[in-house]
């Protein structure tokens, strides 16, 4: 049997502000290098709610201004409701830069007005103020959301699961009491440059600030999502080929020696 | 301009001091002194950037864009200089308020005399509504905006309308050469053309569908209406978002270009050249600079460091291709893909850094079409700071299993242009794409000596 993925990427012309379509590409590319049917599905300002049931993987990347703002009506109402529904059933999803302020309760903008999210995530994201600097850099942090971490441990052999990325941020994004941290700062500023912590992590969904992007330098993110995903639509253990990552992992090495991190 | 005495005297200080700067950095050979000697100058006189550039005889051009400026900067210089007229022109593109002014000083007297028939400078996009007030342009050319190095800057969106708010402002006859297949810049003339202070708006673009793109590349900007926000219809497109569009709910549409594509060659290679010399071309003719005078500049043109620029290295022909974001990039694959298809070349060397002058976010390299470069074969060897990460992309755009493509790591930039200049036969061109810093690195090793 042909295995299929479908994977559901939000806004591919309205949120892809850095490079976030590395995220769908290498999740693409590793599911095809095994095998597996792989098809991207926009889940956009075109889209029908309903179409989200479909969907096996998610991925959203950041929006400029003027851009989060059309997503953000569009969102409204229905389609967020199908997007938590989706997630809350399990779906993992990857959701880079600007997304992870979508999915918590509100964002106050540097200028203008407060602009309210889905909800799904317990946290809240706020502007210090146009002056402030930005969260600009290099970050490596290591992933400690409990079951998360002990699912990418196994993935890896027993290694830690350590995020190389690049954070580029104007908002500082603080989690509830019901939330989840996805990890701990290593090196760089994570979601508020005074906690530690980095992104969040709900159901099977990861929200993180680090683009570069995310999953080309850290591929167990993807087989991970792929694995997860298939085992929840066969109902059957999946246990993916490993591939030839050497690439990775020495754009891993590099960074990691350059930023002083064992 | 009437500049009263003390003025005078205040300006001749600061010339004085700012000259003195220069001829002690040149003379212990500390730099190139392209932005100190402003530094010093603006200090001393505030105003010293409109004092020099008003005294400019038919004006100052401002050349303005994300990706272009140099060599459209470059060309036009040649135009005029061959017309006859004295021209100042910030030719190292230092295009930030005190790089301006010392290039103004450069061509000044002791006592604070510039002459000078027109200066031409390149802009900063973010510099351009501080230096309008100043600079007072005869013309403000907007070749275009594309997204570029987010870390440094902000989003497309606030540039245009700084731009235009900057412009309008101004008292002066400025006429506005802007790039009319660009729907926020076109935007920008139809906006400057009415209003309290109309401009004259002169636009350029291509009447050529042949060069129309397959579908519109991912690293796109503007495709929403500048008026009114809805999706934009584009018969074609040329480059990115530019193109033949229309909006289809309100009434914004494509102004009528003031020149036709089809009669004017370009210099050097690529569509966006080609953008480049049409730009060149409509400011000229404004200006009243005759045909046989332009078209010689142009078949006579030689590139800017780095901008297509050809050097002969051990025998062998290399072409260095500047890229900066992925418009950039898109591009300059398009016109190495041209070259590659018609048997001229077939071994490409791409390096990556994350320098400043580079942009430190290298994820932009995600937003580039880079299948269709390696889904084209040939080889690719790969260097720079970021040399994995390139490779890394590259692997990840190998989407067709029929076509190899062969991609060869360096780490060594010195080893990789051996490498690739070996694989190079000998009748073929080496075409290299580096970031800015690594433009500057391969010249030095391909020239033997530093510019910058």
């Amino acid at each position: 049997m042909t295995l299929e993925l479908k994977i559901g990427w939000l806004y591919p012309t309205l949120m892809s502000t850095y490079g976030d379509r590395g995220n769908v590409i290498a999740i693409q590319q590793r599911a095809q290098w095994r095998g597996i049917n792989v098809e991207v599905i926009p889940f956009d300002v075109n889209s029908h709610p309903d179409s989200i049931h479909q969907i096996d993987v998610m991925a959203g990347g950041g929006a400029q201004d003027r851009q989060q703002e059309i997503v953000m009506r569009d969102l409204a109402g229905a389609k967020a409701e199908a997007i938590k529904a989706k997630l809350d059933a399990g779906a993992p999803g990857v959701f880079t830069c600007g997304s992870p302020q979508l999915l918590g309760r509100f964002y106050e903008p540097g200028l203008g007005e407060r602009i309210e999210g889905m909800g799904i995530i317990d946290l809240e994201s706020k502007h210090p103020g146009i002056d402030v600097p930005r969260c600009t850099g290099n970050v490596v942090f290591e992933i400690t959301a409990k079951r998360l971490a002990a699912e990418l441990t196994e993935l890896l052999g027993g290694k830690k699961p350590i995020i190389v990325g690049f954070e580029n941020h104007g908002g500082r994004t603080y989690l509830g009491p019901n939330a989840e941290a996805l990890g701990t700062v290593i090196k760089g500023f994570g979601n508020n440059a005074t906690d530690g912590t980095e992104g969040a992590f709900y159901r099977n969904a990861i929200a993180t600030y680090s683009h570069g992007p995310l999953i080309p330098k850290n591929p167990f993110i993807a087989d991970w999502m792929i694995e997860t995903a298939l085992r929840d639509k066969y109902q059957t253990e999946i246990k993916l080929a490993p591939l030839d990552d050497s690439l990775a992992d020495r754009a891993r090495a590099a960074m990691l020696k350059r930023l002083d991190v064992n | 301009m009437q500049i009263n005495l003390l003025d005078r005297v205040r300006l001749g200080i600061a010339v004085f001091a700012a000259k003195t700067i220069t001829a002690t950095i040149r003379t212990f050979k500390l730099g190139a002194a392209s932005v100190l000697p402003g530094t010093i100058g603006k200090r001393l006189h505030p105003q010293i950037l409109a004092m020099l550039s008003q005294q400019i005889k038919y004006g100052v051009i401002i050349v303005a864009g994300t990706n272009g400026k140099t060599t459209t900067s470059l060309l036009l210089r040649d135009i005029l200089e061959k017309d006859g007229w004295k021209v100042v022109h910030n030719e190292a593109g230092a295009n930030l308020v005190n790089g301006l002014i010392t290039t103004l000083l450069e061509k000044t007297s002791l006592t604070g005399k510039l002459k000078a028939d027109y200066g031409i400078l390149e802009v900063d996009e973010n510099v351009i509504p501080l230096v309008i007030p100043q600079l007072k342009p005869k013309y403000v050319i907007a070749l275009n905006l594309f997204r570029d190095q987010l870390d440094r800057y902000g989003e497309v969106d606030t540039i245009t309308y700084r731009w235009g708010k900057a412009i309008a402002e101004l008292d002066c006859d400025t006429i506005l050469v802007t790039n009319g297949d660009d729907p926020a810049l076109a935007h920008l003339g139809q906006q400057l053309a009415k209003g309290d202070k109309p401009k004259q708006v002169k636009y350029f673009g291509l009447s050529e569908p042949e060069l129309y793109l397959d579908e519109i590349p991912h690293a796109v900007d503007s495709i929403y209406c500048p008026s009114c926000g809805t999706a934009l219809e584009y018969k074609g497109v040329y480059l990115s978002h530019q193109g033949d569009f229309d909006c289809p709910k309100c009434d914004f549409t494509k102004s009528k270009l003031s020149i036709d594509s089809r009669e004017w060659p370009q210099v050097l290679i690529g569509v966006y050249n080609k953008y480049n010399t049409l730009a060149a071309v409509t400011t000229m003719e404004s200006i009243g600079i005759s045909k046989p005078v332009i078209l010689n500049a142009i078949s006579n043109f030689q590139a800017a460091f780095g901008r297509s620029e050809e050097i002969f290295y051990n025998g062998k022909k290399v072409r260095i291709l500047l890229t900066k974001n992925p418009a950039s990039m898109n591009e300059t694959i398009r016109a190495v893909s041209q070259v590659n298809k018609a048997g001229g070349s077939s071994v490409s060397l791409m390096i990556l850094n994350d320098r400043t002058p580079d942009g430190t976010d290298v994820s932009w390299i995600w937003d580039v079409d880079t299948e269709k470069f390696v889904n084209a074969g040939g080889t690719i060897v790969v260097s720079g700071d970021r040399v994995y990460d390139m490779a890394l992309r590259l692997e990840y755009s190998k989407t067709n299993p029929d076509i190899g493509c062969d991609i060869i790591v360096k780490e060594d930039l010195k080893d990789a242009i051996d490498t690739a200049l070996a694989l190079t036969a000998i009748d073929e061109i080496l075409h290299v794409i580096p970031t800015y810093s690594a433009m500057l690195d391969v010249r030095e090793i391909l020239t033997g000596k530093k510019i910058l």
